[in-house]
């Protein structure tokens, strides 16, 4: 169904505002009831409809009763109807809007214009370069089916009247020429893992931690739209780094001190052990107030990003988020030493506002 | 998506079997085709209207994506999918069980009965499939050659003027001598004029100033369409998807016109034919669940499966031959024909106001059967949109088209007619006027540039009346 596919693709394009902006207007809104367990959801329904000449509302005036003899017998009197388009009340009921996550990433890609990922190194395209098994009507003349071709012009010549067997004389002109097409292109690599590393020290309040998750959330949407399989990894830290699950990873408050190389070493752990950067894109992301229990630890950290993590990762992305008693200095102390690394890029974050140009800092490069 | 796939052995047994009892039962059709398909692809089939391939449009995609949406959270499911077309392809939904597969095989024939037998299908192209597929590759060269958003524009434009058509068109030019027919260019002239089309460049000059002059005798015309096919200062390509557009259009208006009967005609069948021996005792229940599913009827709505098929019943009990009624009516003439006391009564008594709140004087009073029959054929003349008649051309001097819309008792929804008047105008180039009613007072519309200026009009009263609506105004046309 690869047509209807390019169809519905322009479609949504459509819907977005991406192109034809003069269909807009023509745009409703409209919606399904569907059911999840027991609550009623709304899909989303846009639809587009083309002006034509159709019958309005007529204003309710009492039912065209203009005469009608006769028919009295029954006497029945031809009560103005109550112009009546029953109960299409889709009810209070309705508890979310439902969007499917696919679709979510797609509009987050397009929103932030975020590039499409970029697969890192050769042995991560997909090996199956596709195969010519297509025909089109235009395309490089070493691509020329000459069979396809002459056959079509063959064709016109032949019911334009102009053939003659005496002479069979055969010119295509540009209609007539066929090429080879390729199908298929390639794919990144299938495999992805993402570490969000949390500071959970006594400075990250339930405000920061809110735009974590929001953070975490995007950025899980729209990798996963990018590789078939994602691995999340959660990691927080105070002055000790441990893995947890996600619903901990956004609970939790820890109180106390911080050491940052306890996450980094951590996550550097996992990559050798677990998700070998053979095998895997991998995405760090570390979010904290930019509070450090020491330069020395800073230090540390610094030489771990440059010497071993970095190296084996796509991109390396650390979002300060702004805290009330952070001081902010963790993120100058690594821009500072680390500016040149493409492959490091840090974000500071005031509040909700900034989450949409922190993500398209972190995922605008399409590493 | 390749056609004539094999069916499973089952089915193709099944297949053999329903078509041979369709036959001995007196049904008689073109070669039927059953393809199997995932429901998405159906999905796909049914978004371009049973067909695998139509031009490049997000129409298409809309429709997909709604019945997508609808299967995806398991509100809508599509059963059969049939087209007219010879042979008859008809397409199965691989989830489908074997007993819904053999309800839709059964219901399937009826149709094929129907596009063969029916009179208003006689004039309709057979070879549809391939038209379809000619006009696509058509469109794409166009879009090869001009650009997508060109061509669809252009064709947006025409698709927004689809239902200017005349539905009787058709048949009464099948019903002429051959020489005289216009409605479907020879062959000849449509390789003609494609070939035409497609050796012009996009830098080439525009397509030969077309004589604006009107076309005296063929006007007045519902075929509104196939007069600016002709007529309109069009390039090339643009006429051709103006045809193309046109064509579809035409092919589509007799499954609009007999909606109720088709889908009575083979409910009745599968129900006859399933229940006439060719069910195993263990799938009666399922089949009188499925079946009633598909003749379901919510208060207020009109099924067509219903309707139809308790029409056919109802001829059959008054001794009608039903064979006959199937191929000369329409949905009009058909309820016209059918529709007494005693089956309005059962079938087509709407919803009354809510009986829990019983007044004084007891529950209201039903409406008249005749009200309520009447009002069903209001709602399906004209293939249940408004009928606006081209009456004249250049009257005023400025090259205008002058529209008359037929009030018959429902005004026109205004913002849709006056964007619909400002696409006619882009495409005609010159002013259009429109005359309708509007709460009973004469209005006319005239689209010049991007504006629609309203003015009141006596001559719309007289044009508009309902009083002779089937007679067209060939008197005050003349006056042009």
């Amino acid at each position: 169904m690869f047509r209807i596919e390019a169809d519905r693709a322009r479609f949504r394009e459509i819907v977005r505002g991406r192109i034809r902006e003069d269909l807009r207007r023509y745009l409703s809104t409209g919606e399904l009831i569907g059911r999840a367990g027991e609550h009623a959801v709304s899909i989303p329904l846009p639809q587009i409809e083309l002006p034509r000449f159709v019958f309005g509302q007529n204003p309710k005036g009492g039912g065209k009763g203009e005469g009608k003899p006769g028919d009295s017998a029954d006497g029945e009197v031809g009560e103005g109807e109550g112009a009546g388009s029953a109960g299409e009340n889709p009810g209070a009921h309705i508890l979310e809007v439902e969007v499917e996550l696919e679709e979510l990433a797609e509009m987050l890609g397009e929103e932030l214009q975020l590039p499409n990922i970029q697969p890192r190194g050769v042995k991560e395209l997909d090996t199956d370069g596709g195969r010519y098994n297509r025909v089109r009507n235009s395309g490089p003349n070493s691509l020329r089916l000459f069979r396809r071709t002459f056959k079509n012009a063959l064709k016109r010549t032949i019911a334009s009247g102009l053939y003659d067997p005496l002479d069979p004389r055969i010119v295509p002109i540009r209609e007539d020429f066929r090429y080879r097409m390729k199908k298929s292109s390639p794919q990144p690599d299938s495999s992805a893992v993402v570490f969000h590393m949390m500071d959970v020290s006594g400075s990250m309040g339930r405000e920061q931690k809110e735009v974590v998750r929001i953070k975490a959330f995007w950025i899980d949407t729209w990798l996963r739209s990018q590789y078939k399989n994602l691995d999340v990894v959660y990691i927080v830290h105070d002055a000790v780094a441990r893995i947890v699950d996600q619903h901990t990873f956004f609970h939790l408050r820890e109180s106390g001190g911080t050491k940052i190389s306890s996450a980094y070493e951590l996550c550097l752990k996992q990559i050798m052990e677990r998700y070998r950067p053979e095998d895997y894109n991998i995405y760090p992301f570390h979010y904290s107030d930019g509070d450090n229990w020491s330069a020395r630890d800073t230090e540390l950290c610094i030489s771990t990003l440059r010497d071993e993590i970095l190296p084996r990762v796509n991109q390396f992305c650390y979002g300060q988020v702004k805290s009330a008693h952070g001081s902010g200095q963790f993120k100058k102390d690594l821009d500072g030493a680390l500016s040149a690394v493409e492959t490091l890029v840090t974000t500071a974050v005031n509040d909700r506002a900034d989450v949409p140009e922190a993500i398209r800092s972190f995922l605008g490069q399409g590493r | 998506m390749k056609l004539k796939s094999d069916l499973p052995a089952a089915l193709k047994y099944q297949a053999v079997i329903i078509e041979s009892a369709a036959r001995d039962a007196g049904l008689d059709f073109f070669e039927v085709i059953f393809e199997l398909l995932e429901a998405k692809d159906v999905n796909g089939v049914a978004a371009y209207g049973g067909f695998p391939v139509r031009y490049p449009s997000w129409r298409f995609g809309m429709e997909f994506e709604r019945l997508e949406k609808g299967r995806r959270w398991g509100l809508s499911k599509i059963y059969e999918l049939v087209i007219n077309n010879d042979p008859t392809y008809a397409y199965l939904v691989r989830s489908n069980s074997l007993l819904e597969q053999k309800l839709v095989m059964a219901h399937v024939y009826g149709h094929a009965d129907f596009f063969k037998n029916n009179l208003w299908f006689a004039p309709t192209d057979r070879k549809m499939l391939d038209t379809m597929g000619n006009h696509s590759t058509r469109c794409r060269r166009y879009i090869d050659a001009f650009g997508q958003e060109g061509v669809e524009r252009f064709s947006d434009l025409c698709l927004s003027l689809e239902t200017l058509v005349d539905p009787y068109l058709p048949l009464r030019e099948h019903s002429q001598p051959a020489e005289d027919r216009s409605i479907y260019t020879p062959p000849s002239e449509r390789a003609r004029r494609s070939l035409e089309a497609l050796s012009m460049s996009p830098l080439a000059e525009p397509a030969e100033e077309v004589d604006l002059r009107p076309m005296v005798g063929k006007l007045p015309t519902y075929d509104i369409l196939g007069f600016l096919e002709e007529n309109a200062p069009l390039e090339a390509w643009q006429r051709d998807i103006l045809h193309i557009v046109r064509a579809e259009a035409y092919y589509f208006v007799p499954q609009r016109m007999t909606k109720i009967m088709n889908e009575g005609w083979a409910s009745f069948w599968h129900s006859r034919l399933l229940t006439g021996g060719l069910l195993e005792p263990e799938e009666i229940l399922d089949f009188a669940d499925c079946h009633s599913g598909a003749t379901m009827t919510a208060p207020g709505q009109l099924n067509p499966y219903k309707l139809g098929i308790e029409l056919f019943r109802h001829a059959e009990e008054l001794g009608e031959d039903i064979f006959q009624l199937r191929r000369v009516h329409n949905d009009v003439s058909f309820i016209h024909k059918l529709v007494d006391k005693e089956f309005s009564a059962r079938h087509l008594s709407r919803p009354s106001a809510p009986r829990d709140t019983d007044g004084p004087e007891g529950p209201a009073p039903a409406p008249d059967w005749r009200e309520n029959k009447g009002q069903l054929l209001h709602q399906l003349s004209w293939g249940g949109y408004p009928q606006i008649e081209l009456v004249g051309v250049d009257t005023e001097g400025e090259g205008e088209l002058k529209l008359v819309h037929h009030h018959d008792g429902r005004d026109l929804q205004m913002g849709r007619a006056r964007e619909t008047l400002l696409n006619l105008q882009a495409l005609w180039k010159a002013p259009v006027h429109l005359l309708t009613l509007l709460e009973k007072q004469g209005r006319c519309l005239v689209a010049r540039g991007d504006e629609v200026s309203v003015t009141e009009t006596e001559e719309a009263e007289a044009l508009c009346s309902d009083e002779k609506p089937k007679q067209p105004p060939a008197s005050s046309a003349k006056r042009a």
